[in-house]
């Protein structure tokens, strides 16, 4: 089908426009309709008929833009889908989990919905005033949701302390945003990566820099800026927490491959604006994402917070793809990405549904499982092993791909990241200790109940799609790492 | 005409005091304040910045900023307002937060 007969001018835009459109009617259905399940099953046919179209746009192999600032390519395409797939699992599961909201079902999808526009807008962004409205737009979705899980004390100071740490990140942005525009005169981002060639480096732009680094190392929870994610994380509700780990954390990282990768890169005078540096700069805010978080996560006793924990680690490995800045790199890095959302999403999906079923949050909740829900425990055990990285799951296959980035480039020369791929590769045995402590207390340690355990339908159904895709991608991961070649080419063109 | 350092020497002073006391203030809505004293730095300088380069996008962008700290101060009266139904208080290091303190 050809979408831009459809849509016309708008095809770029079309799988946000859809969310918009059912952002904004689905509270006047609910207050219509009063009927929880009706409401979910509009969102739900709103985000299959968003994630439609945008498979036909990259199977059609669509470019396109619209009113200058958003351009649609293959990079755009990927990072939608892996947004898209997200909102699926988080809105799916969510009429059946105990945890989301009984009282504000109509704005709880409302936010959903609005908050991946924000994702997918930023995605496509070229300019720097629409990647801020799109991330601000993502983050302030985000505070309400956190926050529409009333009644919970833990979850109303998550809440206080995301909107104080994410308002902090916005003002640091936003005062490096405006040290950029007066040095360059200009918000587009190529402009930009043109203009800073030739003013070379100055305070203005070191000021821009850290600042912006700063601000949107808080949104993907880089160490130094990573306290706010546990708390968040377990406080949430845990289809909105694996909403957050897996989506706004893909778009800040996106966000560091649209302005960096295209200034630092594109513009091919590296040396004038202290590219080395910089590279150097990621490499170390990387490697210590990745341990801080690994080492951590072992004291955890929670598993929203020790799944946290890794999710700070795992940022922690796609950043490797900033120090590396090379085509190949980014492909693995997006593939890391679209991989982690299953593998995560499907771990904290496992956790809300046995939160469903009575189970708690910790580790020790989790004694027996094997006995008492066989097929859960087999896909958690699944789920954390791919996290790890063991072949032949997923994880494994996207972390090969974006490890053997920082080893070395395709003619066989070794790169000078070979000991941030050392230290990537010591943590991924660091995390296999905590990952196996869960698996050890599911399998071999004896629990105090032994009745079986029944969870929601579509909780099932998620947690069924993610251990297909977990394993499909790793054994042929060539279906989505095509994808992803493409991304990065058009990333890199 | 003024010098463009002094707006930006102005923004650079809003915004240190801005983020002094985001970091050492212990009330919750004195910590919202202070983060609009940073994002209203920031806006001096891109409407300084537009001035003199006499480009429009500055006080677009400004308008767009406004927008968006309304709306993310809205939010965030909002949640401590819910939090404060449960504790009472805004301080933010009394016992019970002072785990949450980054």
């Amino acid at each position: 089908m050809d979408m831009t007969a459809i849509f016309g001018d708008y095809t770029a835009i079309a799988p946000m426009l859809i969310l918009i459109v059912g952002a904004l009617i689905l509270p006047g259905i609910q207050l219509l309709s009063k009927n929880r399940t009706a409401t979910w099953a509009v969102a739900l046919v709103l985000v299959i008929a968003s994630i439609a179209v945008n498979a036909m746009l990259i199977a059609e192999e669509f470019t396109g833009k619209a009113f200058d600032l958003y351009t649609y390519d293959a990079y755009t395409g990927l990072m939608v889908l892996i947004f898209q797939v997200v909102l699926f699992l988080g809105v799916l599961v969510s009429n059946a989990s105990i945890e989301t909201t009984r009282l504000h079902v109509g704005a709880y999808y409302a936010l959903l919905l609005g908050a991946t526009t924000g994702m997918m807008f930023v995605a496509g962004s070229m300019d720097l005033v629409s990647i801020f409205i799109g991330v601000e737009l993502t983050s302030i979705s985000s505070y309400a949701l956190v926050s529409l899980k009333r009644k919970d004390s833990r979850a109303a100071e998550a809440a206080v302390k995301y909107v104080i740490i994410g308002g902090m990140s916005t003002a640091l942005t936003i005062y490096g945003i405006s040290m950029l525009y007066g040095l360059t005169g200009t918000t587009v981002i190529n402009d930009i990566a043109a203009q800073t060639q030739l003013t070379g480096m100055n305070w203005m732009f070191a000021i821009a820099l850290v600042s912006m680094i700063a601000g949107y190392g808080f949104k993907i929870a880089a160490v130094p800026f990573h306290m706010w994610a546990p708390d968040v994380y377990e406080g949430a509700s845990t289809p909105v927490s694996m909403f957050l780990a897996t989506g706004s954390k893909k778009m800040g990282l996106g966000v560091f491959f649209q302005i960096f990768l295209i200034m630092f890169v594109s513009g091919t005078a590296c040396s004038a604006i202290a590219g080395p540096e910089v590279q150097y700069l990621f490499a170390i805010i990387a490697a210590f994402t990745m341990t801080v978080g690994n080492v951590v996560a072992i004291a955890q006793n929670n598993i929203k917070r020790m799944l946290a924990y890794s999710s700070i680690a795992q940022a922690g490995y796609i950043l490797i793809v900033m120090a590396v800045m090379s085509e190949y790199a980014l492909a693995g890095g997006l593939f890391h990405m679209f991989t982690h959302v299953f593998m995560k999403g499907g771990a904290f999906l496992i956790v809300g549904a046995l939160i469903c079923a009575g189970i708690g949050e910790k580790i020790s909740d989790y004694r027996g499982l094997a006995k008492r829900a066989p097929f859960l425990a087999f896909a958690m055990m699944l789920f954390l092993f791919s996290l790890a990285g063991i072949p032949p799951l997923a994880g494994f296959t996207s972390k090969f791909f974006l490890f053997s980035s920082a080893i070395g480039s395709l003619d066989g020369v070794t790169s000078q990241w070979v000991w941030l791929a050392f230290i990537a590769i010591l943590n991924s045995a660091i995390s296999l200790y905590y990952y196996a402590r869960v698996v050890k207390a599911m399998y071999v340690e004896k629990g105090t109940s032994t009745e079986k355990v029944s969870i929601p339908a579509p909780f099932m159904v998620a947690i069924v799609i993610c251990v297909v895709a977990v394993i499909v991608l790793g054994v042929y991961p060539q279906i989505v790492f095509d994808l992803c070649e493409a991304a990065a080419a058009a990333m890199f063109a | 005409m003024i010098p463009i350092e002094y707006y930006l020497v102005l923004g650079a002073i809003l915004f240190a005091i801005g983020a002094y006391g985001a970091m050492t203030k212990s009330n919750a809505i004195v910590v919202l304040m202070c983060i609009e004293l940073m994002l209203n730095a920031a806006n001096i300088n891109f409407v300084a910045f537009g001035a003199f380069t006499t480009d429009i996008m500055g006080q677009v962008f400004v308008i767009m900023s406004i927008s968006v700290a309304a709306a993310e101060v809205a939010v965030g009266i909002a949640i401590l307002l819910n939090a404060y139904k449960m504790r009472k208080t805004t301080e933010l290091d009394d016992e019970q937060l002072r785990t949450l303190r980054w």
